[in-house]
């Protein structure tokens, strides 16, 4: 399976009277965007915004951020299962625009103390663009599209997510496909079996197994996760690293917040680290399981068995990287699944995130599970700030977050986009002092 | 940079234990191993000033002692404050720990002092102070006050020290988040083939499990027990009467069922930010199965439900907090003749 | 004052130092689960109270 990304950098977005990528400049028909968009019959009204790095413009609350992405013709659907029809993704070519990215934003429901309802309703993630937030963050160097839609109000809350996930990945392959037919300036392909090279033959085989989802705080019908399915019951399965970058896997509905987005499932940083590993001989990629974090005692069990079983058996790993879904409970399923690798002689390396709000190391003591030895702590910044810049513009969902957001006076990480990662993107890392 | 050292009376030069009550004096300049220090530094640091003190005077009157390098410190404009180091000296290394502690909260000047691991001082002051790892062996001295010099330049700099491991202080048993070269995925990678070539590998999180506490005894007879409920699933009245938040709780509520053969969801709400709430609002039962023991209770089974249930919410709670709410938990439930616990999580 | 501690993730139970650990049967359906008719529902409840109860009534860890 060969997958071939057709990179085009983007430094501006212009609305035009023409979508078009020129150069480096991607202009787009602003009204023609609106209109694919508003052929979903859920959606009342949808703004389009277009900021820069550097901007003094604040953006939130985030729901999702994606790459700009699009298959060549011929070469598959896009998002198959959630926007295309099925059909397996990870071959043939993808345009990507490098550089830019779609930005959603949730208009619905804000509040509750966590800045998000109790139940999954608005996420209170910002997006920054100016200022050391913004620095600090992997999307306050992209240009954003900012799609901001309205659902009509008698629209059910989990069909307003269904319908900011359709604008996303439609607003994402919209502009992608203006790069159809042009000439990347550079390309990437991400084959396992390429270049066979000497070395590998006695290099270790590794594999990563990823949390697409957790389902802790319930998970709808309507929810596109992979392939569109909803991983209601779902066991552990293979999905191809190139799969995983091609658009089958996009962030579940609830807490962009913390951490997770399909920005970072495309640009997936463990899959592309291993790709990196694999091609220069000192690993073989044994290829991936795509697994979630369970509600349900036997559930947990059961996928931590069977992720193990297929490391060890089907993909005969010598080592596993594991991570996690965002919040505390899939940390068990992750120490779960490690701690049966182990058993079976798989060497494993797990990612968790610090959310200790006394900043003490008993705190960050509370999963540990013996053999499990060799853990990298991401912070989700529960205790690093910025002063907020002064901002001239808001792009919000509604007038009231349009005003909590331009009197912010502070941004404190976690709730920056882009800081924090559960995939494996973030730099912030909680140290032991 | 300017330096304030802090050293007793041995290392002072005014003799043994036998002028361990010579009060604190303040000397110009650098004495005894302030002197080496002086090398070790960077060529613009100076050791401006230095207090002497014996370890019984500066025992028995450390708010004066304190008060003296306080006034030193800020007197020089020193941008750094450094005491000894200790090794196994105790009355020395509490003092040192205790001018390193006020100078940093009272002034916000850095500093930094080295014990050995037996020192009393590490354990009094090591959250609040870096405290270098001296060893025991004083012939280690210019090695000590080398390591002292690296972090104390840092910390004067106003940079964050990397690793307790690195820098060779004691952990002070704190989270801080930092921004570092590498991403965590890269750093996964790095420890997973590290791990897989039998190299060494430092985990991120201290891997450490909890002691077991002693298992208490069980009920002798159930038949004439009372049993309570505790939940930490947020399950409260309508209205929330004690306010008791999604996440980050600091309070709990003891809420009456005397009455209640059952819960009636109708009256009940859930206030917890981190797991699917409508299931227990369609039927509290699923988290708090007062239906069951009413019915084990009348068969006899257990002597009795204790008339009010216990609640908090579990969700993203410092773990000292969890532990305050279980004490004044266990001691309402103690006070109020409670045989046995029921605790349902979430 | 022994406690039962009814949990779907007893790993989290066992590493805070619980000693009679109970096991539910998930994090959002406990004691309980809403795919069940009412009786059955309440039959599995009960279920897990009595390990429970049995739990309290047994000397030293438990898992049950």
């Amino acid at each position: 399976m060969a997958l071939s990304l057709a990179f085009h950098p983007v430094n501006r977005i212009l609305s035009s009277d023409k979508t078009n990528l020129e150069g480096e400049v991607l202009t787009v028909n602003i009204n023609e965007l609106r209109d694919h968009l508003l052929e979903d019959h859920r959606l009342e009204s949808v703004d389009l915004e277009i900021v820069y790095p550097g901007d003094r413009c604040r953006v939130g609350y985030v729901f999702d951020v994606l790459e700009p992405r699009a298959k060549a013709p011929g070469d598959g659907p896009d998002f198959p299962g959630i926007l295309g029809p099925l059909a397996p993704a990870g071959r043939g070519t993808t345009h990507v625009l490098r550089g830019a990215a779609v930005t959603v934003v949730d208009g619905g429901q804000p509040g509750g103390e966590l800045g998000y309802a109790s139940r999954r309703g608005g996420v209170s993630k910002v997006l920054e663009m100016s200022g050391p937030a913004a620095e600090a963050s992997a999307y306050g160097g992209l240009a954003h599209l900012v799609v901001v839609p309205h659902a009509f109000p008698e629209v059910t809350r989990h069909a307003v997510l269904n319908s900011l996930r359709l604008a996303s990945v439609k607003a994402a392959v919209y502009l992608a496909r203006a790069a159809a037919g042009k000439t990347p300036s550079y390309t990437e392909v991400f084959d396992l079996d390429s270049s066979a090279l000497e070395q590998r033959a006695t290099a270790p085989r590794v594999s990563y197994i990823g949390q697409v989802h957790g389902h802790q705080h319930g998970t709808e019908t309507d929810e596109h996760i992979l392939y569109g399915g909803n991983t209601v019951g779902m066991m552990p399965v293979l999905l191809h690293p190139n799969e995983w970058l091609d658009g089958a896997v996009v962030i579940s509905y609830s807490w962009g917040a913390r951490g997770l987005e399909t920005y970072f499932h495309q640009n997936h940083p463990i899959i592309l680290d291993l790709y990196r590993l694999h091609d220069a001989g000192e690993i073989v990629l044994a290829g991936a399981v795509a697994t979630v974090s369970s509600d349900r005692r036997d559930e947990i069990d059961r996928n931590s068995m069977m992720a193990a079983n297929i490391a060890k058996w089907d993909l005969k790993a010598d080592g596993v990287v594991l991570t996690k879904y965002v919040g505390g409970a899939p940390h068990t399923d992750m120490f779960e699944t490690a701690r049966v690798c182990e058993e079976l002689g798989i060497k494993t390396v797990a990612l968790v995130s610090d959310t200790a709000l006394d900043r003490r190391w008993e705190s960050a003591t509370l999963m540990n599970i013996p053999g499990v030895d060799a853990v990298v702590n991401h912070s989700e910044g529960v205790d690093v700030s910025w002063p907020a810049n002064q901002v001239e513009r808001v792009v919000a969902g509604n007038p009231e977050v349009v005003s909590k957001l331009a009197q912010l006076r502070e941004l404190v990480a976690v709730n920056v986009c882009g800081v924090a990662n559960n995939q494996g993107a973030s730099r912030l890392r909680s140290m032991l002092v | 940079m300017r330096v304030v050292h802090y050293i007793n009376q041995f290392f002072g030069g005014l003799g043994g234990e036998e002028h361990a009550n010579i009060p604190q004096e303040v000397r110009a300049g650098a004495v005894g191993p302030g002197r080496l220090l002086t090398q070790l530094l960077p060529d613009t640091a100076e050791v401006v000033a230095t207090v002497i003190c014996g370890d019984n005077y500066a025992a028995e009157h450390l708010g004066q002692v304190t008060a003296t390098v306080l006034a030193q410190v800020t007197d020089a404009h020193a941008d750094l404050l450094v005491a000894g180091p200790c090794f196994q000296a105790g009355r020395y290394g509490i003092a040192a720990g205790a001018v390193c502690a006020a100078v940093h909260q009272q002034l916000g000047v850095p500093s930094v002092t080295a014990m050995s691991r037996e020192n009393p001082g590490v354990d009094l002051y090591r959250e609040q102070v870096y405290i270098v790892d001296s060893g025991d062996d004083v012939g280690q001295m210019r090695d000590v006050l080398a390591r002292m010099a690296l972090l104390g330049t840092k910390l004067a700099n106003g940079e964050d020290p990397s690793s307790p491991a690195e820098m060779g202080y004691f952990p002070k048993g704190l989270l801080r988040s930092q921004f570092v070269d590498k991403t965590a995925a890269e750093r996964l990678t790095d420890m997973l083939l590290a791990k897989l070539r039998g190299q060494p590998y430092e985990p991120e999180v201290p891997i450490e499990i909890a002691e077991p506490a002693a298992p208490p005894l069980p009920v002798a007879d159930l038949s004439k027990a009372t049993v309570a409920l505790v939940t930490d699933g947020g399950l409260v009245p309508k209205g929330n009467p004690d306010a008791i938040p999604l996440a980050f709780a600091k309070v709990w509520g003891a809420y009456n069922i005397a009455d209640k053969e059952a819960l009636n969801a109708e009256e009940y709400d859930v206030s917890h930010g981190g797991y699917d709430n409508r299931p227990v609002r369609t039927d509290p039962h699923r988290l708090l199965p007062v239906d069951v023991l009413r019915g084990l209770e009348r068969d006899g089974v257990i002597g009795g439900l204790h008339p009010e249930f216990l609640s908090t919410t579990g969700n993203l709670n410092p773990i000292n907090n969890s532990r305050r709410m279980g004490r004044e938990m266990a001691q309402r439930l103690l006070n109020a003749g409670v045989d046995a616990v029921i605790l349902t999580s979430t | 004052m022994p406690v039962a501690h009814v949990t779907a993730i007893p790993s989290v139970a066992k590493s805070v130092g619980s000693t009679r650990i109970v096991l539910g049967e998930g994090i959002v359906n406990l004691l309980g689960n809403a795919d069940l008719v009412a009786d059955e529902e309440r039959k599995l409840r009960r279920e897990i109270v009595m390990r429970a109860l049995e739990a309290l009534t047994t000397a030293g860890v438990v898992t049950s």
